[in-house]
């Protein structure tokens, strides 16, 4: 009989408390982010408009891929870890040139801290994004840091081909290719020089 | 409306005929708007209580997206399943629909305007909401679906005994009123809020509780809705309806909530009285009116957020246990109280004002409390200031 009554207080209680939250939940502001509209690349706008410990895409997401071709040293050490294959590159001769980074800084190899020479240069760089599976294995080989994960994941496409990214463009390709057959020219005419020579002196040492 | 029809000419039957069919559409339109409405304010309300945007897209904030969702459902497939009772399957709906529309007639949206004031107002709002259990025994039962026939039993079972404590706790405030008609019992309150029905005595206060709680029940609303529960039986007794048959229940389920709320107006809160200086203005009878019955559907809406939902062991019992003696502890009281203070109107008075002090402690406590909550939700989830636990 005690248990009857008790019943109807609980009940009344529980009620009482259980309306007191939900009526506070109505005023406090919703954690809903209006995505599309509401930028959520970076932690500021989100952290200035909602008070909790809702954050934005953090800095260090596995996004689309980005190459900085002036880092590149076209080594191909990022299509060697690739485990799917999604990344083709192809290289061609160039003159030996030091790296510079965008504030003039001298780039250095990550692994062996000497100065990154570039020695190839690529004539096709393309990456693959629809088998790509964001694993990161190539950006932690690249030597330069010049291939790089970025912040962004709206890259839908209207076709299967278009989600491949080719880095390097037609003209860039046709100048590292002319410059490449320059550089052959020039090697064979030397040796060509070399070897005339050598038969001059071969001569005059006969005589 | 009949005398301008007179004036055209008609004959006295027409007219009247002519101005029962134009009434009766323009209130079914009225309140299939209303309907629909409701369901963007239950989406949006729902929303803030689970801290996050309701449906904010189609229209500014989203107020047509009752439209969008009554155009999608006209455009369904209109599947009859094989095997069902095709004539019971077809009609069910509108049974439903029926049952709810048709106490609008009695409904005194203020003083003075109503449809019809029936003296026998209020026993004949409780007698067509009855319709609504052949509606859903009829939707059950031609499904030709095992669990839709469970639902539909249930649900009659609900509705049923529900109606009785509905009843007994409508019974104190006809013995107040001494009349069952509804004008009747909107009269026999005041505008002060101590004059409401609801605090006119201790009784009258758990006799509102009972009638709350038994109407929550009869509109198939959570705590109670466990005949269309989702995760218990789909869809419970319209699993098998699509398209505009579908819309149909939906619509009258949702009439029916507006319907309840305003009984709840009506009987125990004073619906549309006004101060003696405006008393004649029936559109402000109308806005208060309105107003009290939102204030009513929002705090139905609170509770569903709020409660679990019952199981029909616990339903039952709920119901024959202890609202029933709760209904015949409030009605004997009611009625030996007003035995004993028959001659002491201020006696009664003092008590009504006595109860609705108590009411506001209750609510001031209640003010608190929330208070207290909404310091506790702003708090970052994982912020050292946190209680713990």
């Amino acid at each position: 009989m005690g248990g009857y009554f008790q019943n109807i207080k609980d009940g009344f209680q529980s009620v009482f408390e259980g309306m007191s939250v939900t009526l506070a939940s109505m005023f406090v502001r919703p954690v809903t982010v209006q995505y599309p509209e509401v930028d959520i690349s970076t932690n500021e706008t989100i952290s200035r408009n909602y008070k909790s410990t809702l954050m934005g895409m953090p800095p260090n997401y596995r996004g689309i891929l980005n190459v900085d071709l002036n880092l590149c040293t076209a080594c191909g050490l990022c299509q060697k870890a690739c485990p799917i294959e999604c990344i083709v590159i192809d290289n061609v001769k160039c003159d030996k040139t030091g790296l510079t980074d965008k504030d003039g800084v001298a780039v250095k190899n990550r692994f062996t801290q000497k100065e990154a020479l570039k020695t190839r240069a690529s004539t096709r760089f393309d990456i693959n994004m629809g088998k790509c599976m964001f694993c990161g294995l190539c950006v932690i080989a690249c030597p330069t840091t010049a291939i790089k994960h970025t912040n962004k994941f709206e890259f839908n496409q209207s076709s299967l081909e278009e989600l491949v990214l080719r880095f390097v463009s037609d003209e860039e390709r046709s100048k590292a290719e002319a410059r490449a057959n320059e550089i052959d020219e020039e090697a064979a005419r030397k040796k060509a020089e070399k070897a005339k020579k050598e038969e001059k002196a071969k001569e005059g040492e006969v005589e | 409306m009949e005398s301008l029809l007179l004036g055209l000419g008609l004959s006295v039957l027409s007219a009247k005929v002519l101005n029962a069919i134009i009434i009766g559409v323009i209130i079914l339109l009225v309140f299939v708007t209303i309907g629909g409405i409701l369901t963007w304010v239950e989406r949006r309300v729902s929303g803030f209580i689970q801290s996050r945007l309701g449906p904010n897209r189609v229209g500014p904030q989203g107020v047509l997206q009752w439209v969008a969702d009554g155009v999608k459902l006209i455009f369904k497939e209109d599947l009859i399943p094989d095997g069902s009772d095709r004539i019971l399957f077809r009609i069910a709906p509108y049974f439903c629909l029926i049952g709810v529309f048709c106490t609008l007639v009695v409904m005194p949206w203020g003083t003075g305007v109503i449809v019809a004031d029936l003296n026998v107002g209020l026993f004949y709002f409780i007698s067509i909401t009855s319709l609504v259990v052949i509606g859903v025994l009829m939707a059950g039962w031609s499904s030709n679906n095992k669990w839709s026939l469970l639902g539909g039993m249930r649900a009659a079972a609900q509705i049923v005994s529900y109606e009785i404590p509905v009843g007994m706790g409508l019974l104190v405030p006809i013995l107040i009123a001494g009349t069952l008609s509804m004008q009747g019992i909107v009269g026999a309150q005041g505008w002060l809020p101590w004059d409401w029905m609801l605090f006119k005595s201790p009784f009258t206060v758990i006799s509102f509780i009972i009638f709350f709680i038994g109407s929550l029940a009869e509109a198939n609303r959570i705590p109670f809705d466990l005949p269309e529960a989702e995760s218990e039986l789909v869809s419970g007794y319209c699993t098998e309806y699509s398209g505009f048959r579908y819309a149909v229940f939906f619509l009258s389920e949702w009439a029916n909530l507006f319907v309840m709320g305003g009984l709840t107006t009506v009987v125990y809160l004073g619906g549309g009285n006004l101060p003696g200086i405006v008393a004649d203005n029936a559109i402000l009878s109308v806005v208060v009116f309105g107003i009290k019955t939102s204030v009513v559907v929002f705090v139905v809406m609170w509770i569903r957020w709020t409660l679990p939902r019952f199981r029909i062991d616990q339903l039952m019992k709920l119901s024959w246990k202890y609202l029933l003696p709760g209904a015949f502890l409030a009605f004997f009281g009611q009625a030996i109280y007003m035995l004993l203070t028959w001659e002491y109107q201020k006696v009664q008075y003092a008590v009504a004002v006595v109860v609705f002090v108590l009411f506001l402690g209750v609510l001031l406590k209640f003010i608190k409390r929330v208070a207290v909550n909404i310091k506790e939700q702003k708090l970052p989830v994982n912020s050292p200031n946190a209680p713990l636990a």
